[in-house]
């Protein structure tokens, strides 16, 4: 259940998100009907198993202390459309044949709907979830994507369930390039924050050159002649207070987010009865961890807030 | 037929492709500018721009190219009064290590260059310091002061934005500051607010105009009376900012061009 990318939006502390559980139950996930492309709506965060474990209404939200966690589910019909070609063209073939004229345009349309309609019921269902965040004391909502798209797509849902919800994209008051490669070239970095072993530089010139590194020492010389032909950095591998490592971009989008040993320990030295008090357990460390993150990433890129 | 049937039928509709020619115009006082003429795909009528990069026919891609070459000559006057003013913005000399000033928020703060380890431009002492590699190109100093008026720009939005937002019945759901070709903001369907990265250079007033301007197309999505009414409840003195950026903002997206073009 750990979060593995984070896309941050900032919405206003104040705002009251008291009958979320309420909002939430009006926009729960309905399965796609069989004509139906895609469908989507809130679930359990805790998942099917468990889910279907528990005999009273399913709980759409988790919340400790100022810490919401949700999960936007979808069930997405896959009929590509190589397939509705294919047996369009067959269908269309026959009928020719049949008919020993060509075909007209509305009539190949009309025989394309059919083969949709056809295929649509039988089409697999893909099932689709997605981990949403809330943290009301900091006012920020983390979405688990590294899509911009899709982290955008989950603040509609709940913008929609809530009926408004003013969450912005994190917007620095500071250059988010310059701050990185800063970091790589000796500056001094926030507390309990050290480099990682991967980086992204870019020149600066538009479609300049673009040097990825993995497992390379970051404040060697190597690196040092890329920043001085005038590279910057892009994406840059970091550590904090050795509880979780993650690689943070110039878009402040938080990607190969883990957590460490230093963190995860801690759950591993109690014993649990159930998966819900395992799964309360982790989300409860990840939330703290996660509020560390943003403090510190609020610090350094001077993150505007969402309220005067 | 469903909405989901069409996306999956219908064919992907292309857009042409933008063609253009260079021709010669002779202007009345009897010398010759040369003209691009260019058909664009979202051209919706004919029009002429004059720039420091000289002067443009844009035309729809199915207008006649008589009309449009007659729309040019009967515009020669005007095309004469605007080349001189043009002509002096190009004997400007172009960003560089040269350079002592550069506009920001309305007025011209002093630069500072500096030797670092890698390329960074930073406020410093009411002016900007850009710091450079001995071995880094003038693009990276224009690239470093790009990120430098990104910064200030969103800054500023970030100050704005908070005042706003509670009378808005939605939040953009997205801000993203990069230099427009024309114009000085937009606001998606989707929400998305794009704003010029020139508006930074000009005065604070009217970048803030632009801003609740397209804050506003969250309620009205057009420029109807309506629109202007929401404009004018949040205090701002519109009239005086768009003529502030009807008569600088050409002159504002020229200089940016100057500073930060790669």
């Amino acid at each position: 259940m750990f979060f593995r990318n984070l896309t941050l939006f900032r919405f206003p502390a104040s705002l009251d998100l008291s009958h979320l559980e309420t909002h939430l139950a009006d926009c729960a996930l309905k399965p796609a009907g069989p004509l139906e492309m895609s469908s989507r709506g809130f679930v359990s965060p805790f998942g099917r198993a468990l889910r279907q474990a528990q005999d009273d209404r399913e709980v759409l939200s988790h919340r400790v202390g100022q810490c919401i966690w949700l999960t936007i589910g979808g069930e997405e019909r896959l009929l590509p459309s190589v397939v509705v070609n294919d047996a369009a063209g067959k269908k269309i073939a026959e009928a020719e044949q049949r008919e020993g004229r060509k075909l007209g345009g509305r009539a190949r349309k009309r025989i394309k709907d059919e083969i949709v309609i056809d295929l649509l019921p039988r089409a697999f269902v893909r099932p689709l979830r997605t981990d949403a965040y809330l943290d009301l004391e900091h006012g920020f909502i983390a979405v688990d994507t590294s899509s911009r798209k899709q982290a955008e797509n989950v603040v509609s849902e709940v913008r929609r369930a809530l009926g408004s919800f003013p969450a912005l994209p994190l917007n620095a008051e500071t250059s988010p390039r310059g701050v990185l490669t800063g970091w790589i070239a000796g500056e001094a970095m926030p507390d309990g924050v050290i480099l990682g072993d991967e980086c992204e530089l870019k020149d600066a010139a538009d479609r300049g050159a673009i040097v990825k590194c993995q497992r390379q020492e970051l404040q060697g010389e190597e690196i040092g002649k890329h920043l001085e032909s005038g590279k910057q950095a892009t994406r840059l591998a970091l550590m904090l207070d050795d509880h979780v490592s993650f690689v943070l971009g110039e878009d402040l989008v938080v990607r190969k987010l883990k957590f460490l040993d230093g963190a995860v320990d801690q759950l591993e030295s109690t014993e649990r009865e159930s998966v819900h008090a395992e799964l309360d357990a982790r989300f409860a460390l990840m939330s703290g961890e996660l509020k560390r993150l943003f403090g510190m990433l609020e610090k350094a890129f001077k993150l505007s807030r969402a309220e005067a | 037929m469903p909405s989901f049937l069409r996306r999956l039928i219908a064919p992907t509709r292309t857009l042409p492709v933008v063609s253009s020619e260079t021709i010669a115009l002779r202007l009345p006082d009897g010398s010759e500018v040369t003209v691009l003429r260019a058909r664009h795909p979202r051209a919706r009528r004919i029009k002429i721009s004059v720039s420091e990069r000289g002067v443009r026919l844009t035309l729809p891609m199915r207008a006649s190219l008589r009309a449009a070459d007659a729309f040019l000559h009967a515009h020669r006057d005007w095309i004469a009064m605007q080349l001189p003013r043009w002509n002096a913005a190009n004997e400007v000399a172009p960003f560089g290590r040269d350079s002592k000033t550069i506009p920001l928020r309305g007025e011209d703060i002093p630069l500072l260059w500096e030797t670092g380890r890698y390329a960074r431009a930073r406020a410093h002492d009411g002016g900007v310091a850009i710091a450079l590699p001995a071995s880094a190109s003038d693009v990276s100093a224009r690239r470093a002061l790009k990120e430098f008026y990104l910064a200030e720009a969103r800054a500023d939005i970030g100050r704005w934005l908070p005042n706003y937002l509670p009378g808005f019945p939605r939040a953009p759901t997205s801000i993203r500051v990069r230099p427009l070709s024309s114009l000085w903001g937009s606001l998606s369907a989707r929400d998305a607010l794009s704003l010029d990265l020139a508006l930074v250079l000009g005065k604070p007033a009217a970048f803030e105009y632009v801003l609740v301007h397209e804050l506003c197309h969250l309620v009205h999505r057009n420029h109807a009376r309506a629109f202007w009414r929401e404009v004018e409840a949040r205090g701002q003195d519109w009239r005086a900012q768009r003529d502030y950026l009807h008569d600088e903002g050409a002159g504002l997206k020229s200089s940016l061009r100057r500073l930060v073009a790669p």
